[in-house]
């Protein structure tokens, strides 16, 4: 059992400084959630904090139901992954990984089985033998996932663990992390600054912003009905565009309002005119493959918006941009929160 | 390190030469008889060796001064090593003050408390035996001082990293600070037990009866007991002085090897 729960936490470094404000979370056991945020809005300050590192001047941590803010981390039985992997520079790869399990006094047999066996799972057996000091980054970054996983905990708090990978590995990391999830029935809190990541891993995500948490909810809800502007720009790849609604001319509601338009409720409209279009004119036009990415300027502003490269002919040139205003989202321009216009 | 250059290799022969010389010439002068010595002539002989330590019980100093030095080296660097851990890590309440009050101690000269320390051991009765020797020479402070420096260059997060794989506070010092501050420990405790294994003063004060006195001690009794018809056994006292330096020299020898590894390893972080 390793349910989480963060009850209004308050934390400052300095005393003066707030870096989290009331955030509170109920995370159940055997979850995956994710946190995503922009630098410094206090990620790794919620991981360190339910890690135990951290002392939090105001509010509650509760594991598995009980209060655990005066525990210390080495009775938390929770693995993490730290964002500058904190190798043991005096330790080989293979003592690295089985150091949790010597601590526990594991047969010295059976944690270099156990470390070889993680080190597979992880391209790592070539390197078992070598100091860190002699490893890439991104082998660096392995085998701080392996001194992790090699210990079969129940929580994992893992903070940005395959930023510093290539995208193949990545891809392959991101599979194995999802097995570790089912296989094990651990909890895991995730942080990262990949979206991908976060959308395909999460079972929820949290999304922060300047110590404050925006939304804690699924992906799809997230997508689909983020709580404020900064969620719905934060997630989304390209972002939501976002249009002034005085400015938009077939816009008939409250003007204080500003309008999200996700790249994929815009169109190119080959066949003239319908009852919400925008003309305007392509910038730019980016190629991902199959698709193209244009960015457009209106009247109202720029627009981005992803085309097959097929239905397109090259270059600029005035367009009409039809609009799906069923897959629109309003935000309210004094604070950015969601609003449903009747 | 390597020296390609001749030019190089000769100069540091030479330099290396001179600053043994003293050494050198110690030991050959230990070998030869006094009288022959005396006359200007040269014969030699191991006789001196002989009544060093029979005669004038060198191998009991010698024996002396390896228990204390020992016992001085190990129990100083483990106090100085978990203090320094402490001092580092921890924040605990007057820790600073504590801290200050040990850099403080580096600032007085030792030998204004030799008289409170004399008068502290009389009263418990510890003069004339090995705790009296060994106890107040125990808390290094500039050891404490130094390893702290060295312990607070260690990235916290290994610490915060071996609490994570369930490690206790202990076993972060045993298993990850003390394998990465090998260079400064070994160094430090070499520190140690060169200073107490010259360490004059106080086994002089301390030490009133001959079947415990250190080396530096027996030495200097050497001058004293030994006047001749005026002048000074020399060969004799550098016989003694031989005895005196070569477990130091063969310590040295052991320790310099993990003392150049340690340093290289620590390098590589
Ligand atoms: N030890 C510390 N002392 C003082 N301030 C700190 C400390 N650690 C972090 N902070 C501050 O707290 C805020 C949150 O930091 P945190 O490391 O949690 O950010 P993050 O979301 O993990 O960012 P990133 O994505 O860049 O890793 C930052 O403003 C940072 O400057
Ligand atoms: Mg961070």
């Amino acid at each position: 059992m390793s349910s989480i729960s963060l009850r209004a936490i308050n934390k400052s470094y300095d005393g003066t400084t707030p870096v989290l404000h009331d955030v509170s979370m109920d995370i159940e056991d055997g979850e995956f959630i994710v946190i995503v945020g922009p630098s410094g809005c206090g990620k790794s300050t919620l991981l360190r904090l339910i890690a135990g590192l951290e002392q939090c001047q105001d509010g509650e941590i509760l594991i598995a139901g009980e209060r655990a803010n005066e525990q210390l981390p080495q009775h938390r039985d929770i693995a993490m992954i730290f964002q500058n992997y904190a190798l043991y520079p005096h330790l080989t790869v293979r003592e690295n990984i089985a150091f949790g399990l010597e601590l526990r006094k594991v047969p010295k047999k059976e944690r270099n089985a156990r470390a070889l066996e993680v080190a597979r799972t992880l391209q790592l057996e070539r390197y078992l033998d070598r100091k860190p000091g002699a490893l890439s980054g991104g082998q660096r970054q392995r085998v701080a996932m392996g001194r992790a996983i090699a210990r079969n905990t129940s929580t994992f708090l893992m903070d940005e663990p395959l930023s510093n990978l290539d995208n193949a590995l990545r891809v392959a990391m991101r599979t194995e992390i999802k097995a570790l999830h089912r296989q094990l029935g651990a909890t895991i809190i995730y942080v990262t600054h990949d979206q991908t990541e976060a959308l395909s891993l999460a079972d929820r995500i949290a999304v922060m912003k300047d110590g404050y948490l925006q939304q804690f909810d699924t992906p799809e809800a997230i997508y689909d009905q983020p709580a404020n502007q900064f969620v719905a720009s934060f997630l989304g790849m390209p972002p939501m565009n976002f249009l002034p609604a005085d400015k938009v001319p077939f816009w008939k509601g409250d003007a204080d309002i500003e309008i999200g338009l996700r790249p994929e409720a815009l169109s190119i409209n080959p066949a003239g005119a319908g009852d919400f279009c925008l003309p305007g004119r392509i910038a730019i036009s980016e190629m991902t493959g199959s698709d193209v990415i244009l960015h457009c300027d209106t009247d109202a502003g720029r627009l981005t918006l992803i085309e097959e490269r097929t239905s397109l002919t090259k270059g600029g040139g005035d367009v009409l941009i039809n609009v799906d205003l069923d897959r629109a989202h309003y935000f309210s321009k004094a604070d950015g929160g969601r609003v449903n216009p009747a | 390190m390597k020296l390609e250059n001749p030019v190089q290799s000769l100069f540091a022969l030479l330099f290396g030469l001179l600053f043994l010389s003293p050494a050198l010439y110690s030991i050959w002068l230990s070998f030869q008889t006094a009288d022959a010595y005396y006359a200007g002539g040269l014969e030699f002989t191991v006789d001196n060796y002989g009544r060093a330590v029979g005669q004038y019980h060198f191998a009991r100093y010698l024996l002396n001064s390896v228990i204390v030095s020992g016992i001085v080296t190990v129990g100083g660097i483990s106090i100085a090593t978990l203090a320094a851990y402490a001092f580092a890590r921890f924040r605990f309440r007057g820790g600073d003050l504590l801290f200050g009050a040990v850099v403080a101690t580096l600032m007085i000269p030792s030998h204004i408390s030799l008289i409170p320390n004399y008068l502290t051991l009389a009263k418990v009765g510890l003069l004339d035996s090995y705790a009296g020797l060994i106890l107040p020479a125990m808390a290094s402070a500039f050891a404490t001082f130094f390893l702290r420096q060295y312990i607070r260059g260690i990235p916290r997060s290994l610490d915060e990293a071996a609490y994570m794989d369930g490690a206790t506070s202990l076993q972060v010092l045993w298993r990850v600070i003390v394998p990465l501050s090998r260079p400064a420990i070994l160094s430090m405790a070499l520190f140690i037990f060169i200073g107490e294994w010259n360490s004059y003063i106080w086994p002089l004060v301390a030490i009133g009866k001959d079947d415990l006195y250190t080396l530096q001690v027996g030495l200097a009794r050497l001058y004293r007991i030994n006047p001749g018809e005026g002048v000074i056994d020399w060969p004799l006292v550098m016989a003694a002085s031989t005895i005196s330096i070569l477990p130091v020299l063969l310590g040295f020898a052991l320790v310099e090897r993990h003392l150049v590894r340690g340093i290289t390893m620590g390098a590589v972080k």
